[in-house]
């Protein structure tokens, strides 16, 4: 089996196919901190791309209460314990971070799902770890939050006297969830007909429809479990990145990349996505003033999901800052808690960055920023705040400015009916 | 909804898991929610409603759990600091007539 570098990893891996890199990556920062779990992404996504008869089942782009809740339900415990079982007690990260860009989790010193797959699957068609979700697991996409229900062994009958939404005694958040257009995808490794491909231009990972006969291998191998199975047509579907807005070829920017619908529709404003440049190597070229670039490799407070699944999943996540640190390391690997420390006391670039999401719904390329006075100190939940206004810049792809923010002090207007009051 | 109970013998069921967590995750919790809502350009009255809202279960657990006047107080250390100022955008002049994105407050240039 070929061997690839895996940035995430910091070391190389086996993929069953060569590596091949596109010159901009489809990426995107989550923040979790901020997500309300308004579905409003996920109701973007069902309107525009999978509102069809057979599609009834899918969620291209789902938002589920952690830690109890997934879609397909369990997806991330099944794989976990499967790798685990695998590799029993060596799942385990070591090494140190590297000041680069190239392993600055440490390393992964376990399996990815490719190199389990060599060692317990025998078939030679199996070449990734998996499983296929049951069709009841696809039924509940958020547990105990959203799925309306009836009483426990009744099918298809909604309770009659209403019930009370679910009481949560303990910690959760809400992670929202897209296909992350790996860059070593494991639903392209699995297809025996070659149907997914990996787009030079964008790295978005796209399903040939024509191509697929509905074999599902992309369903069992996926470990974000984000391809599925379409029983009407008996292709299998995925996300597209809304590919035409991410062309730029949707009239309302008149040529100018636009960011997907769910990004756009985010009522939180926990989303931003780009493209980013990528490197020789895969790993992700240095763009000093790129927001997703600072965002990831500079402030380091947006990581990948799951990274020692081994697909360098290209959605990353601003770790939720009160959930505890063992199962956020889980999740998103040894750099949870530098990203906390940098998000919870956010330097003045971060601050400045963090403007930036969900002002436009032009896709940004660079950002500026003009330095302006101090304009607040003090602390903040024990921790020490500075301010200032700074005057934040955003370019589209053309180089043309999109947009800029600033920071006043908020000026209240008497309304007309008491303007003479006192 | 799963329609059956769930079966102990099958090894993939998750009956149950022990979460780790305390009143300091709580506390921190609640300080997110009021960090992020006062940086969004929400005012006080606006963030504590929040909490005492039972459909938006994280802020209201952690209401349940630390009390109106803890979480009062939590929300006023936030609002003291991000409070203060407003997030002014100013479209470029080129984008004039396209439709926008969510908003705090939009300026012409
Ligand atoms: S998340 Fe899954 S479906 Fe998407 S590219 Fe990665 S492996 Fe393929
Ligand atoms: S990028 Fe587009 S297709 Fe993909 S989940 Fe978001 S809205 Fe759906
Ligand atoms: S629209 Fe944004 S805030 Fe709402 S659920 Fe989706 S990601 Fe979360």
């Amino acid at each position: 089996m070929p061997t690839v570098k895996n940035w995430q990893l910091g070391r190389n891996m086996d993929y069953p196919y060569d590596a091949r890199y596109p010159s901009r990556q489809f990426a995107f920062v989550f923040n979790i901190n901020r997500c309300i779990a308004c579905q409003s992404c996920t109701m973007a996504c069902k309107s525009t791309w999978t509102f069809s008869k057979g599609q009834e089942h899918m969620w291209w782009a789902n938002v589920e209460t952690k830690p109890y809740g997934g879609y397909p339900q369990w997806w991330d415990a099944k794989i976990l314990a499967k790798l685990e079982e695998a590799n029993p007690d060596g799942q385990v990260w070591g090494g140190k971070p590297a000041d680069g860009r190239f392993g600055p989790y440490g390393t992964f010193e376990g399996q990815t799902i490719f190199e389990a797959a060599q060692r317990t699957l025998t078939s030679d068609s199996a070449r990734v770890l998996g499983y296929l979700p049951t069709d009841e697991e696809w039924n509940s996409p958020n547990i105990y939050e959203d799925n309306p229900v009836g009483k426990r062994g009744v099918r298809n009958k909604l309770d009659e006297t209403g019930e009370q939404l679910p009481v949560h005694n303990t910690w959760f958040f809400y992670l929202a969830r897209i296909c992350n257009h790996c860059s070593y995808p494991a639903c392209l490794a699995a297809c025996p007909r070659k149907a997914i491909y990996k787009r030079p231009e964008d790295g978005i990972v796209l399903l040939d429809q024509a191509e697929c006969r509905g074999y599902r291998k992309c369903v069992e191998a996926c470990p974000y479990k984000k391809s599925m199975y379409r029983g009407n047509t008996r292709t299998s579907e995925k996300c597209i990145a809304c590919y035409p807005r991410v062309e730029g070829t949707d009239p309302e920017t008149g040529g100018e990349p636009m960011e997907t619908r769910c990004m756009a529709a985010c009522i939180g404003q926990i989303r931003m996505q780009g493209l980013v440049q990528v490197a020789e190597d895969g790993s992700w070229a240095e763009d000093r003033y790129h927001p997703l670039y600072f965002l990831v490799h500079v402030a380091k407070v947006a990581l990948p999901l799951y990274p020692q699944f081994g697909t360098q999943p290209n959605g990353y996540y601003i770790p939720p800052r009160w959930v505890p640190r063992a199962y956020l390391r889980q999740m998103f690997g040894p750099g949870v808690d530098r990203a906390i420390e940098n998000y919870a006391s956010p330097s003045r670039e971060l601050l400045a960055v963090l403007q930036l999401f969900r002002r436009s719904n032009r896709i940004i390329y660079k950002y500026e920023i003009q330095e302006g006075p101090k304009i607040y100190e003090g602390s903040l939940h024990g921790r020490k705040v500075e301010l200032y206004n700074d005057t934040v810049i955003a370019f589209g792809k053309t180089g043309r400015e999109i947009f800029r923010t600033t920071i006043e002090e908020p000026i209240h207007v008497r309304s007309n009916a008491h303007a003479n009051s006192i | 909804m799963p329609y059956d109970d769930p079966e102990p013998e099958d090894p993939q069921e998750l009956v149950g898991v022990e979460l780790p967590g305390d009143e300091a995750v709580t506390r921190e919790m609640a300080a997110a929610f009021a960090d992020e809502f006062a940086q969004l350009g929400f005012t006080r009255a606006q963030i504590l409603a929040l909490y005492r809202e039972a459909e938006y279960s994280g802020a209201h657990q952690a209401w349940r759990l630390l009390g109106e006047d803890e979480v009062a107080r939590i929300v006023d250390e936030s609002v003291g600091v991000w409070g203060r100022f407003t997030c002014i955008v100013t479209d470029s002049p080129d984008r004039d007539g396209e439709p926008e994105p969510l908003r705090f407050i939009r300026r012409r240039s």
